[in-house]
């Protein structure tokens, strides 16, 4: 009965076409990108910030989780409902404004990346956060997870384009945190905003800081017969003292789907390839190129190749971006992990990468963004084999213990959601999970929106038990 | 001497510290060498509900509401450079740590926090939970992008960590951001890391004499003053010749940054950048100002207390989404004009988010807008 209440209050708001409740679509809405699958009462389809506010106000009233979701392209069920809740789909949310001055935007949530960025060309301005998802992700998702992307080794993730965001908080009340002018005062609850994977409020709107475009480029491809020399040429780059815009790392398992796929040319018979990125002034990019060939070669490069075009970089980038469509060829189902470590570390949690993936029997290729130490290694399976999820969930927390171990983090760009709450106790204390749960519950004291993710359940069990003063007045 | 003072001198005996130049009188100084003795005496502070001033250079002091302390905590003696990783270009450090002594050590190895030029005696802490960026921020973004790890110790004495020591991260939430700029509401700063950039192999300032529309692409700094604009230029040889070429004036080698302004009242106007041009324009004769365009942040000297013109400017400020900050002045000035101006939205969020780290509110309370 309150279930049917609920719904038609919220028709009374959007009207039937915008509320979607049958098993179809409470099916389809289950799911993000990754495997796992939960369980939907209704999907909203607002167009308004005010329908957003009015939405979350009825579920609260009714006491019906909210879970906000974009284009439900993330990997680690943050868009995954874990009881029946309500889903509010932002994508009709799709105003571009931009400030061409000040090299700004304000963007709906539901805006796709690479259309902001195709929206902005004409100023010769870009979105500089570019995940491999880019052409399906949506601003507000990325906003969620801060996302990533191989160019964020230069120009920083999501959270370092963010200016200001428009918040529907647990109350239903609309709040602007942040501006377009540096600085703005008070504690910068934008900041916390991004990267809290839909838990603290639904962002409808984003203030953007564009980048302008880079007068020059130069793409280079450089192959390796052991990924060791790869490694070190990444930190020979580094250590020569430019910050390349880009610096991505293939092994050759996945260099070999990869090529099968986008035929590219990519050297199937190396141990590992790097697709390194130079942008900038054109004289810088001329001279700089030329030092990543040199570092390439003095660590045994077999082979370098130059992208003389655009259409050859566009290729080259099409190979490196296609990486996760190409595994689809390979096996009917993947699991994409997403971990960091030290840029030092690459090469020795490797090792250990593949050694876990030979104990438990799975084909695993490696694609990372090498430059900041972004671990992806990616396992390629058939879901329909008995017991291949449970081998697949246990190597995957074998690789998050082994890049925690080597001082690195659960996850660089794709958020902890459901896939890697358990393991949060592995990096922080309970001291600092409760601290991340008090917050959370500052802004969402009921835990309305998108419960059970980030943090693991009894979070905010942790009390100092304040000590008896020990009577200094005496 | 009351004798509130002396019982809370030998409560904290073991933390005491020399007098704090610069810092208020009155107050129990304490200088605690470990985080954990930092805990001890916010512990303290809290349990009795003692207002605590944090100090590190004393070089940001104006900023923000007057803070009446019962207790100063210095931060001089958290000075250790924790853990340096050149080739992962990550630098651990403790809040007390002198920034310029910072820069010179990763000088050695070609890298920089990109934190403030001329930083005196300004510590890492102070800096981060002021929130003050230097001007290489145009090319490489505020110094909430250098975030990666902070160790908070809480107003009521937890010890707590957020981030990690790696560049890229998304696990649990940015508490290292939320801490930047957060003037001590969370609680005490105790150590961070910080992620690093590598010095350029030539730096040279350009000197014009006239504000351009265009400086480039993404030069690393500009700085607008009245009578001279200077560019700031990083990269290769070749290509600090071409864009020198293409800038003309005249130049220097190196970055030859400009002190800090002198004045009476220091004033830190935050604009959307398109409306920089035009303020410019409108700045009393009398008034000096580092002018930061591409960022909207003009850094202001004013010679006297000028309250009508201030108002004004301040109006015109918020009234486009802006903000004009005190950021240094007689203690007289703050109680006709308020350190911060209007308080932004959602100020009661703020507070229940600052409750949660600091229930009692005795890390420099009174210190952010509003009050809080």
């Amino acid at each position: 009965m309150r279930v049917v209440t609920f719904v038609r209050e919220l028709q009374d708001l959007l009207g039937e076409e915008r509320v979607l409740a049958d098993p179809l679509r409470r099916h389809v809405y289950g799911k993000d990108g990754g495997i796992r699958r939960g369980d939907v009462a209704v999907v909203t389809l607002p167009a308004t910030v005010g329908e957003v506010a009015e939405i979350v106000r009825i579920a609260s009233r009714h006491a019906i989780p909210v879970v906000p979701r974009g284009a439900g392209t993330g990997l680690a069920g943050g868009a995954v409902p874990t009881s029946p809740s309500l889903v509010v789909s932002l994508t009709r949310l799709t105003e571009i404004e931009v400030d061409v001055e000040s090299s700004t935007a304000w963007v709906g949530a539901g805006v796709l990346n690479l259309d902001l960025s195709k929206h902005t060309a004409a100023f010769g301005l870009h979105f500089a956060p570019d995940p491999s998802s880019q052409a399906a992700c949506t601003i507000g998702g990325n906003v969620a997870n801060n996302s990533g992307g191989p160019h964020c080794l230069a120009e920083g993730s999501t959270v370092n384009h963010v200016l200001a965001v428009e918040l529907v908080t647990a109350a239903g009340e609309v709040l602007m945190l942040g501006a377009d002018a540096p600085d703005p005062v008070g504690l910068d609850l934008r900041g916390i905003v991004v990267g809290s994977e839909g838990t603290l409020g639904i962002v409808t709107r984003v203030l953007v800081k564009l980048t302008p475009n880079p007068p020059a480029a130069r793409t280079l491809l450089a192959a390796f017969d052991r990924v060791e020399d790869a490694a070190a040429t990444v930190s020979g780059i580094i250590a020569e003292g430019i910050v390349p815009a880009a610096l991505e790392m293939m092994d050759q398992p996945m260099t070999i789907a990869v090529e099968r796929f986008v035929g590219a040319g990519f050297p199937t018979d190396a141990a590992a390839v790097l697709l390194a990125e130079v942008t900038g002034h054109p004289a810088a990019v001329a001279a700089e190129a030329e030092l990543v060939r040199a570092v390439a070669e003095s660590n045994h490069a077999t082979r370098i190749r130059v992208a003389a075009d655009q259409a050859e970089r566009d290729l080259l980038w099409k190979g490196r971006k296609a990486a996760f469509g190409a595994v689809a060829q390979l096996a009917p189902d993947y699991y994409l992990h997403d971990t960091v470590v030290p840029r030092t570390k690459l090469v020795e949690v490797l090792a250990q990468v593949y050694d876990i993936a030979d104990r438990y029997d799975l084909a695993i290729m490696n694609v990372f963004h090498a430059g900041d130490g972004n671990l992806h290694p990616l396992m390629a399976f058939d879901a329909s084999q008995e017991g291949v999820l449970d081998r697949v969930h246990a190597a995957a927390d074998e690789v998050a213990r082994v890049c925690v171990a080597a001082g690195g983090s659960l996850s660089g760009e794709h958020g902890i959601g459901l896939e890697k709450r358990d393991l949060m106790p592995l990096v922080f204390s309970e001291a600092d999970l409760d601290a991340q749960a008090r917050l959370v519950e500052a802004f969402d004291p009921d835990r309305l929106f998108n419960p059970d993710k980030v943090l693991p359940t009894g979070s905010r069990c942790f009390d100092m038990g304040r000590p008896v003063p020990e009577g200094i007045w005496i | 001497m009351t004798s509130v003072k002396v019982a809370l001198q030998r409560r904290l005996a073991a933390f005491l510290s020399d007098p704090i130049e610069g810092a208020p009188e009155g107050a129990v100084a304490v200088a605690p060498a470990t985080l954990v003795a930092a805990a001890e005496v916010l512990k303290t502070a809290s349990e009795h509900s003692l207002p605590v001033l944090v100090w590190g250079g004393g070089t940001h002091q104006g900023i923000g509401g007057r803070v009446d302390p019962a207790i100063v905590l210095s931060t001089a003696r958290l000075d250790s450079i924790v853990d340096w990783q050149p080739e992962d270009m990550t630098v651990v450090a403790e809040a007390g740590v002198r920034i310029a002594d910072l820069e010179e050590r990763l000088a050695e190895r070609g890298q920089t926090t990109v934190l403030p030029e001329t930083p005196g005696d300004a510590t890492v802490g102070g800096v981060i939970a002021a929130g003050i960026s230097g001007f290489r921020r145009l090319r490489y973004g505020p110094t909430r992008d250098r975030m990666l790890e902070v160790d908070l110790i809480t107003g009521d004495g937890r010890a707590i960590r957020g981030g990690g020591r790696v560049v890229k991260n998304v696990t649990g939430y940015d508490l290292p951001r939320l801490a930047t700029g957060s003037f001590g509401s969370l609680g005490l700063i105790g150590r961070v890391c910080l992620k690093l950039w590598p010095l350029p192999e030539a730096q040279r300032t350009v000197t014009l004499a006239q504000p351009q529309s265009d400086y480039g692409y993404r030069p690393l700094a500009v700085i607008e003053e009245r009578h001279q604009v200077r560019v700031y230029l990083a990269g290769t040889s070749a290509e600090i010749e071409a864009r020198t070429a293409e800038l003309g004036g005249s130049h220097e080698e190196g970055w030859w940054w400009p002190d800090p302004l002198e004045g009476l009242i220091g004033l830190s106007l935050r604009i959307a950048p398109r409306l920089l041009a035009d303020i410019l324009e409108q700045m009393p004769s009398s008034w000096s100002y580092q002018a930061l365009p591409g960022v909207g942040e003009v850094r202001i000297g004013v010679r006297d207390f000028d309250p009508e013109t201030m108002s004004a400017l301040r109006r015109w400020a918020e009234s486009r989404g802006g903000a004009l900050v005190l950021t240094d002045a007689p203690a007289s000035v703050y109680s006709t004009f308020d350190a911060w101006g209007a308080v932004p939205a959602g100020m009661e969020l703020q507070r229940r988010v600052v409750a949660r780290f600091d229930p009692d509110r005795i890390v420099n309370p009174g210190r952010l807008p509003g009050g809080l």
